[in-house]
């Protein structure tokens, strides 16, 4: 908890609200937020809470209506490509068409091309993180592999790839184990630990199932109706309590 | 069979070379971004401009730009962000702008269907004179021009537009440039292929080739040599049967485009 009073925060909203267009109510209301350097954070709470919002709202992808964003020091809404192209982003559950032309490395490699920059080519160093990445995520044998012809969990690597492959600063997981089997469910949280412990990777993920928390995560939000409801929980103070309040379970 | 003088075949031939490389060109895109509706609107739009042009004795390729970039400018916020179904857009623009083309036609002084009426209704092979291939060159030029220098830009965002803003790549003016491309595309080869059918020559050949690769760059570089064979091809008929180019162009890419989905390894098992 020290380095939360060292660091500058990484991630910072004050009273932070976004209304999609066209909406009256907003998705997230008045949301305080920080995030600091190393931290791991989940994000919990019913469909339809506001947790995909406040993921696209931090990297700048939905912009937000009221209140400020910070993000790495720097305003979103000045600086969203620049953000951008400092933090990873996983959406969620992304399906591919079967006939979908395109292959897995290069799928990796466009996740660096905002970092390459305009009128630049990748060179041999942005080939190398690609493969690096892949190895990280022991995806190497799908590189010629088109996107469209991968199953869930390959699909999910292969963004976690993609995201990891501009060597971002913040992680962002829109619920990186939906759809995913018991093997896969427990292979991606073990990478996704990794990279935060060995990384210290900053994470913040919205995870639907409470029980694949990974055991490295510093702090668990409860979100509800677009509300911040709990925050500071740590994995293991998570009990019945919150979950009833949260799902209005009759448990 | 039609007999033409030499110079004219050549003219033509260069013309719908470089037709078939700027269409199949934006038809990559307009494919795979799912823009057909928008493309198909603006491809009437220019048609409409064109007539309009006729009507008032004005510089028709320059209506057609201009009827075909403002539908762009129009329908692009719309499509951008998929707030009307695109079969809607389509009902909607498409008989608009047939109907206007053909009101702006009618009232087009002299005999109201000459040949310079016709030809932007279906295209002609005699519509091609030496400026028009100056400026179809040159802007085949600009395009491949483009398309190679934001390769890697164009290439995220044919991917997933939203993956490609995450990665941090502000995707809003390409995607107005590949609109703004597919309206000059469309303007510039109306004289050959006809303001009724040149779509056909945008959407065919690029979907003939998606139907063999997964491999996006080689779907770039193929499709404009499968475009140029297909307009080939359709001149030929065009020539030898005296049907109109454009027709012989859709048809010809129309049955080709049967042929590749039959025959695509993509949708075979095993």
């Amino acid at each position: 908890m020290l380095r939360n009073f060292l660091s500058t925060p990484f991630i910072k909203l004050e009273d932070v609200s976004t209304i999609y267009e066209g909406e009256k109510i907003p998705a997230i209301r008045d949301i305080n937020l920080t995030v600091h350097q190393g931290e791991m954070v989940a994000i919990i709470g019913p469909n339809g809470a506001g947790k995909t919002t406040l993921l696209e709202t931090i990297n700048g992808l939905l912009p937000c209506t009221a209140g400020k964003v910070e993000v790495l020091g720097k305003d979103v809404k000045k600086y969203g490509s620049y953000i951008r192209r400092k933090t990873g982003y996983v959406p969620q559950e992304i399906t591919f068409a079967e006939l979908t032309p395109f292959l897995v490395e290069d799928v990796i490699l466009m996740g660096r091309f905002g970092k390459i920059g305009l009128f630049k080519s990748p060179t041999r160093s942005d080939y190398e993180k690609v493969r690096e990445v892949m190895k990280l995520l022991e995806i190497q044998d799908l590189a010629k592999k088109p996107i469209g012809k991968l199953s869930g969990g390959q699909v999910q690597k292969v963004m976690i790839a993609r995201a990891l492959a501009k060597e971002p600063q913040i992680l962002l997981l829109d619920e990186p184990f939906s759809n995913l089997d018991l093997n896969a469910l427990s292979d991606i949280s073990r990478k996704i630990s990794y990279l935060h412990t060995e990384l210290n990777l900053t994470t913040l993920m919205v995870i639907h199932n409470v029980a694949s928390i990974p055991p490295s995560c510093d702090r668990v939000i409860l979100i509800n109706q677009g509300r911040i409801v709990e925050d500071k929980l740590s994995r293991k103070m998570l009990n019945l309590k919150h979950l009833k309040r949260l799902y209005r379970l009759n448990l | 069979m039609i007999l033409l003088p030499l110079n004219i075949i050549t003219t033509t031939l260069i013309g719908a070379s470089l037709a078939g490389v700027a269409c199949s060109l934006i038809g990559v895109f307009v494919v795979r971004m799912k823009l057909s509706s928008l493309g198909f609107c603006m491809s009437h739009a220019a048609f409409a401009g064109a007539a309009l042009g006729l009507t008032l004795s004005f510089n028709p390729l320059l209506m057609a730009m201009i009827f075909s970039l403002t539908s762009a400018l129009l329908l692009g916020p719309v499509a951008e962000k998929a707030k009307l179904h695109p079969d809607v857009i389509l009902g909607v623009m498409f008989s608009l702008m047939l109907a206007l083309g053909l009101i702006f036609l009618s009232l087009a002084p002299g005999t109201a269907m000459t040949s310079s009426a016709l030809g932007i209704l279906w295209g002609s092979v005699l519509g091609i004179g030496k400026m028009d291939l100056l400026q179809l060159g040159v802007f085949t030029g600009i395009t491949l021009g483009l398309i190679v220098l934001f390769s890697k830009e164009f290439q995220a965002i044919m991917f997933s537009r939203k993956l490609a803003e995450a990665s941090g790549i502000n995707t809003k003016p390409f995607f107005y440039v590949i609109l703004f491309l597919t309206g000059i595309t469309i303007a510039l080869t109306l004289k050959l292929i006809g303001g009724l059918l040149v779509f056909a020559l945008v959407v065919n050949p690029a979907s003939s080739v998606y139907q063999f690769f997964y491999d996006i760059k080689k779907i770039i570089l193929i499709s404009p040599l499968v475009g140029v064979g297909y307009c080939m091809l359709g001149i030929l008929i065009s020539l030898l049967f005296d049907f109109p180019v454009g027709s012989s162009i859709a048809i010809v890419s129309s049955i080709c485009f049967g042929a590749s989905v039959v025959l695509s390894p993509k949708r075979k098992r095993g």
